[in-house]
């Protein structure tokens, strides 16, 4: 007996031995490796990544696999980038968006572009980081239209999702937070820094003496008194990121029938006032303003050039800058306004918008029609 | 008092005005941080608190007098460290003040404390007599020794006292 029991014993040790192995080689090390962010200094380091999600090479991945997933909507056919499309600097071309159930969204989709830096999203600010946000488009009833536990079901239907959660956050349990989760990764890492303006910025191209006037013009506060003429968009769309985050009101309306901000705060000095947007990409992302009225933007300079309308809560920079003595608009000539808009020309970044790694990773499905 | 509380017309009145009180709040400003007491303050209650004038030009290059109370006092009612206790690890605090258009500025404390500074920083809700228009008030910093005004932040909403934890 004593005998048969030894060899027994060594025989069970080398198939436990052997098992542990092959364990081993079905659920590799899960340490998902640091993604390194890559910006330009002078766009400044004043964002803040959650200390809970910090970013990984498979989080982004997984990121970017959900955000061109139509799983996530309630009839299998709307993706995150129905209404951010890459090719449109993460717009979708149209004043408004059309949810799952057919209806319009109340406001126009916004350019994905540089959020790393914008700690207040949407046009009235209302969510506090990427992960805040990406939960809203997901389960609004007229975007996407599906609960975050059915988006989940479905994607445990999918074993390679098991997979690349367990990479990305070292469980296989397919969770509604780890899912919001690697989408803010994703979305952190759409930096457009690779315009002409960049180039100019770093010393690599010299802008035509238009494109000087222009930038000149957009960043200068006009001052009458001492001759200095300027368009003031600096004033909001200052720094090389071009927005700065405010929520003003720009004279769209007297009576603005979307109240804004004010919605989300509750306090009248904030109606008709949105939050100001990146001109990254600006010739890529018409229509423009939260409710897309304007087709182009010629007719957004004449907006601020001569069309503000006056409010109670008009932005006070906005009503006070002007180029003439005692002047009510901003009066800039047609060609300073040509200016701007050969400067407004030096944002686009066709280097984001071909970037592979921002592009559907299913190839099959993105050569569609 | 019972009886003047019958008077129907009394009773509407109480009713309507709790109504609109709660229809929109009162214009306040908060002071937040690191404060022993952080505090949501309203012009009434700066109303009882010894009030401070000074004077300043303006962005319109003009001279005004801003009347309001020193932000000093303020910082103090939350039990900011100031005068003997701004020292040491103290001194690597700042003042970050928040617009409701999103617009932030700091200050930095002995900016504000006048063991450091002859100048008076002014946390004002009138010019010249009148109370700040819109888009400017009901709160304002007026810091008279900036040249420009970029600090001078309009509708001021928040005040919060940060360490730097470089």
């Amino acid at each position: 007996m004593m005998k048969r029991k030894r060899p027994s014993v060594g025989m069970l040790a080398i198939a436990t031995a052997a098992l542990t192995m092959l364990l081993s080689f079905q659920t590799p090390d899960p340490a998902p490796q640091p993604y390194i962010l890559n910006y330009p200094a002078y766009f400044g380091g004043r964002f803040t990544i959650p200390e809970n999600n910090p970013m990984t090479r498979e989080g982004v991945a997984l990121g970017r696999l959900l955000f061109y997933e139509p799983k996530l909507s309630g009839n299998n056919r709307v993706t995150c980038a129905t209404c951010h499309q890459q090719k449109l600097a993460f717009t979708d071309g149209k004043a408004f968006s059309v949810g799952v159930d057919g209806t319009l969204t109340k406001r126009s989709s916004m350019s994905l572009t540089n959020l790393l830096w914008v700690r207040n999203l949407f046009w009235d600010g209302r969510a506090n980081g990427l992960e805040a946000q990406a939960v809203v488009p997901l389960t609004d009833p007229h975007e996407m239209g599906q609960s975050l536990e059915t988006s989940v079901a479905k994607l445990k239907t999918d074993a390679s999702y098991r997979e690349k959660f367990a990479q990305a956050f070292g469980t296989g349990d397919i969770t509604g937070e780890n899912l919001l989760k690697a989408l803010a990764q994703f979305e952190r890492t759409l930096i457009s820094a690779g315009s002409r303006y960049d180039k100019y910025l770093r010393g690599e191209y010299q802008p035509t003496a238009q494109e000087l006037r222009g930038i000149d013009l957009f960043m200068t506060p006009p001052s009458p008194q001492r001759s200095i003429r300027g368009a003031n968009c600096g004033h909001c769309h200052g720094t090389p990121k071009t927005f700065i985050e405010l929520f003003h009101n720009n004279g769209l309306d007297t009576l603005p029938k979307d109240a804004g901000r004010e919605t989300i705060t509750g306090q009248a000095i904030d109606r008709g006032r949105f939050r100001v947007p990146t001109l990254r990409n600006i010739t890529l992302t018409a229509p423009y303003m939260h409710d897309g009225r304007f087709a182009t933007l010629t007719e957004v300079l004449n907006h601020y050039n001569e069309h503000v309308q006056p409010s109670a809560t008009l932005s006070p920079f906005i009503a006070e800058a002007t180029n003439a003595v005692g002047g009510k608009s901003l009066m800039l000539t047609e060609t300073e306004k040509g200016d701007l808009l050969v400067f407004l020309q030096m944002l686009t970044d066709s280097t984001f918008i071909n970037n592979p790694d921002f592009s559907d990773p299913r190839f099959l499905r993105s050569a569609k029609p | 008092m019972s009886k003047k509380l019958c008077n129907p017309f009394l009773l509407a009145a109480l009713v309507l005005a709790s109504i609109a009180g709660h229809a929109q709040p009162k214009p306040s400003f908060r002071v937040e941080g690191e404060v022993l007491k952080p505090r949501t303050l309203t012009q009434d209650d700066l109303l009882k608190w010894k009030t401070a004038e000074v004077k300043g030009k303006d962005r319109d290059g003009k001279e005004h007098v801003f009347k309001g109370v020193r932000l000093v006092d303020v910082l103090d009612s939350a039990g900011v460290t100031l005068g003997a206790k701004l020292r040491g690890e103290n001194l690597a605090k700042y003042v970050l003040v928040k617009a409701a258009d999103g617009y932030e500025v700091i200050f930095s404390l002995p900016e504000i404390d006048p063991e450091f500074t002859s100048q008076t920083v002014l946390l004002a809700y009138e010019v010249d007599g009148h109370p700040l228009a819109k888009g400017e008030g009901p709160f304002r910093m007026v810091v008279p020794s900036d040249k420009k005004q970029a600090r001078w932040i309009r509708e001021l909403t928040t005040i919060k006292v940060v360490f730097s934890k470089d």
